[in-house]
């Protein structure tokens, strides 16, 4: 995981071109070319001979000029009771990140974008809000992938987007995806499929013995519609958060929240200690089956350096961590 | 309190005045004339019918009749309840308007949690101590089996957008918005909103936090059911409390409780907590419980003229909070802050004091009150203290039982803490012709927590 460096934004590597799009795609249509390609890199890799070492676009997708004007502010305010952040026209750095997200995938679906979009985890995220961003702003958003490397159970990869505000950097998000089965190595034959991620195939942190849940500050009872909820206010609708049906479907046996779901209510939690301005990360372990009880602890960094905080959230009944992260204002 | 020198603020009653003590204004005396309530009722028990307003109707009148206060104007009634429909705005006034009390008796509402009574208490004191008012009744009542049952956020919203909508076909509109989820009823809940987790998990990880162990909150909650049921076997609560449908006792007080059955009860809170041994359980915590209370409170001169007793005055009050929201404090923990903030005001000692009347929220509640005082570190580095605040003669405490035992009918709380306290503070008066000290404290959801100092005041001590 790249983590932001201080200057936000850092632009994307400097062989990579810039390749404009009109408008923000919409992410329906997106996981449908998505699921498309994903079949034809599936098909590309059993086929001998056929597989070239993956190698990611040089290309940074760019649009321009997207609005945050009324027809934003109510789903912003969606968003913000939602996730519990205080309604107003600040847009939180989660709601940035939905408003970025689907540049990023239109970036996944590209035909020479090496990986399969469904089968790929989401394992960590680090955002980076550099000056806060409100509404009625203009936003520029880029997208480009980098840092393809190797991975104990496939590879990852970094699909970065900065967005500037009125023409000044402002946000920089760093998602590190997780493709099951792919190996850098052109051998392409392995045939262990990533089919959605089932629960057993997520980041290793989780999974590490000797996890002990500290004691709790929080408790978050998630009924079943929480996925649904968090796909209204995102346009995130993968379908294994939307129903134990469609989520079964790709190997989970119930509805999955959303991993930015549950970062975006620990950030919220944190409340005005972050600052105007703040690093945020997460990590995420165990998924959290829907509907479902996380207790959380969202405490003062124990280092007691600086005014940051820690999270973490567990399942505590079975003492398995569904994630982890950090808030740290700047 | 024969060890105990005559307190400061009793030397510096020569205007009969409270205060005079570093940084207490001095003010005329609010004084506690006496209290009425109902005997509580478990949940779903005998009040299962009565609204908020009925009981704390009838704990008025109670006081009315044992204070001949029919028709008699009074400066205001203040009150509240923690669980409160909407529709009851103005649940005090509506109360005095069906009351005796004459319809020129102001009254307003006032919410403050489980602090709700102790805080209205303060709050008509300081108005009396201002000359603002001569008299005022301070109280609360609570129903857990009438509490209001809300519509879901999703009906509500679409409610709102129908009724402002201008045409049919917005409001028709509005209405397809409704999901077959928004229809289910919402209860309310001792969530803590911003947490989540209930108040006895809160207090669990409290109590985890400090080591208390399962035998010493059994003991607590033992100690409040034998003596509350010797108050009533005595006649302590003869003038304290005025039967209500039925009921003559709490009936939650349990007489012939053991600890052989507290210690067979099995832990409801912190189940969930890794590497702790649950320990509090439905013997040791307090049930949820239906009732109503009130004080009445009064200038020295208003009960003289009228021939009314005194049983004690308000001394002062201390009302903090804490950061429980990332686990620095515990949720309960309020009270360890006000009372060392309270105590320095008056340049008392803990240990000045006769009684110590600290609600029972839960067992447990009291105890880690306690032991933050007897921790150093603690002391020094939550209260500011040079080291720790002390310890407190136990038999002082809760000594005619508690919330464990009587109940807790949440805004009903403080009026029941804050009548016995005085009674027992003037008996102790009139048996050792001593000044008697009450300390009173009360926790509150939200971090919430109020203190209080009472002290005996016999109609002769004015100047």
């Amino acid at each position: 995981m790249t983590l932001a460096a201080p200057g936000v934004p850092t632009g994307a590597p400097g062989a990579y071109r810039t390749e404009p799009l009109a408008t923000t795609p919409g992410l329906g249509g997106l996981y449908a070319r998505g699921a498309a390609s994903s079949g034809t890199i599936a098909a590309r890799r059993v086929l001998p001979g056929e597989t070239p070492e993956p190698a990611l676009p040089a290309v940074a997708l760019r649009v321009e000029d997207v609005p945050t004007g009324p027809e934003v502010a109510a789903r912003l305010a969606a968003y913000q009771r939602l996730v519990g952040e205080r309604v107003g026209d600040a847009l939180p750095a989660g709601f940035l990140h939905v408003l970025a997200f689907p540049v990023a995938t239109a970036l996944m679906v590209r035909g020479d974008f090496p990986l399969p979009l469904l089968g790929m985890v989401h394992v960590a995220n680090a955002v980076t809000l550099a000056r806060p961003v409100a509404l009625g702003q203009l936003l520029t958003v880029d997208a480009w992938a980098q840092d393809l490397r190797p991975h104990r159970r496939g590879v990852t990869v970094d699909l970065v987007t900065e967005v500037r505000a009125d023409g000044e950097g402002a946000y920089r998000g760093v998602s590190t995806y997780l493709a099951r089965g792919v190996s850098l190595e052109a051998t392409g034959t392995d045939g262990a499929e990533g089919t959605a991620g089932a629960h057993d195939a997520q980041e290793p942190a989780g999974s590490r013995p000797g996890f002990v849940p500290p004691l709790p500050t929080g408790r978050w009872r998630l009924p079943a519609g929480t996925g649904r909820a968090y796909a209204a206010v995102s346009g995130d609708r993968n379908p294994i958060h939307l129903s134990a049906l469609s989520a079964k479907a790709f190997g989970f046996p119930r509805a999955v929240a959303h991993g930015m779901y549950t970062a975006a209510r620990a950030l919220a939690e944190v409340g005005t200690a972050r600052g105007a301005a703040y690093d945020w990360t997460v990590r995420f372990a165990h998924p959290v089956l829907l509907p479902g009880t996380v207790d959380v602890a969202i405490t003062p960094a124990a280092d007691g350096a600086g005014d940051g905080h820690e999270y973490v959230g567990w399942d505590a009944w079975r003492a398995r961590r569904h994630f982890a992260g950090t808030v740290v204002p700047r | 309190m024969a060890t105990t020198p005559e307190p400061a603020s009793s030397r510096s009653e020569d205007a009969g005045a409270s205060g005079g003590a570093a940084g207490v204004p001095r003010t005329r005396d609010a004084v506690i004339v006496g209290g009425n309530r109902i005997p509580f009722a478990r949940a779903g028990g005998k009040y299962a019918a009565a609204s908020n307003q009925d009981m704390f109707t009838a704990a008025l009148e109670g006081l009315v009749a044992r204070f001949g206060l029919q028709g008699e104007r009074l400066g205001e009634v203040v009150g509240g309840a923690v669980l409160k429909h909407s529709r009851d705005f103005n649940l005090v006034r509506e109360s005095v308007l069906g009351s005796s009390l004459s319809p020129q008796t102001p009254a307003y509402d006032l919410q403050q949690a489980c602090a709700t009574g102790l805080e209205a208490v303060v709050s008509v004191a300081n108005k009396i101590r201002l000359g603002q008012v001569e008299s005022g009744i301070a109280g609360g009542a609570d129903t857990v089996s009438d509490a209001p049952i809300a519509v879901s956020e999703g009906l509500r919203r679409v409610l709102l957008e129908a009724s402002h909508a201008r045409s049919t076909k917005a409001r028709v509109a509005a209405f397809a918005k409704l999901r077959p989820r928004d229809l289910a009823p919402l209860s309310p809940s001792t969530d803590e909103p911003r947490t989540g987790l209930s108040m006895g998990e809160h207090q669990a990880i409290t109590t985890a936090r400090w080591g208390i162990t399962r035998e010493a909150q059994d003991a607590v909650a033992l100690a409040s059911h034998r003596n509350l049921a010797a108050a009533w076997d005595s006649g302590f609560f003869d003038d304290l409390v005025t039967p209500f449908r039925g009921l003559t006792r709490d009936q939650n007080l349990r007489p012939d409780s053991s600890a052989e059955k507290l210690a067979s009860l099995r832990p409801v809170f912190g189940a969930r907590l890794e590497g702790t041994e649950p320990s509090m359980t439905a013997g040791n915590s307090t049930p949820l419980t239906d009732g109503a209370s009130a004080v009445l409170l009064a200038s020295r001169a208003w009960a003289a003229e009228r021939h009314l007793p005194v049983l004690a005055r308000v001394v002062d009050a201390e009302t903090a909070a804490v950061d429980y929201v990332h686990g620095h404090e515990g949720l309960l923990m309020a009270p360890a802050h006000a009372v060392p903030r309270l105590l320095a005001r008056h340049g008392l000692g803990l240990g000045d004091f006769d009684l110590y009347e600290i609600h029972e929220a839960f067992a447990s509640t009291v105890l880690t009150t306690l032991a933050a005082w007897e921790d150093a570190d603690y002391c020094r580095e939550e209260l500011g203290l040079d080291g720790p605040l002390g310890s407190i003669d136990r038999d002082r405490l809760n000594v005619n039982g508690s919330s464990v035992a009587a109940g807790h009918p949440f805004a009903a709380t403080g009026g029941r803490i804050v009548a016995t306290a005085a009674k027992l503070a003037a008996a102790r008066a009139a048996e050792t012709g001593r000044t008697a000290r009450a300390l009173v404290s009360v926790c509150a959801a939200g971090g919430l927590g109020v203190a209080a100092i009472i002290e005996s005041a016999a109609p002769g001590t004015e100047a």
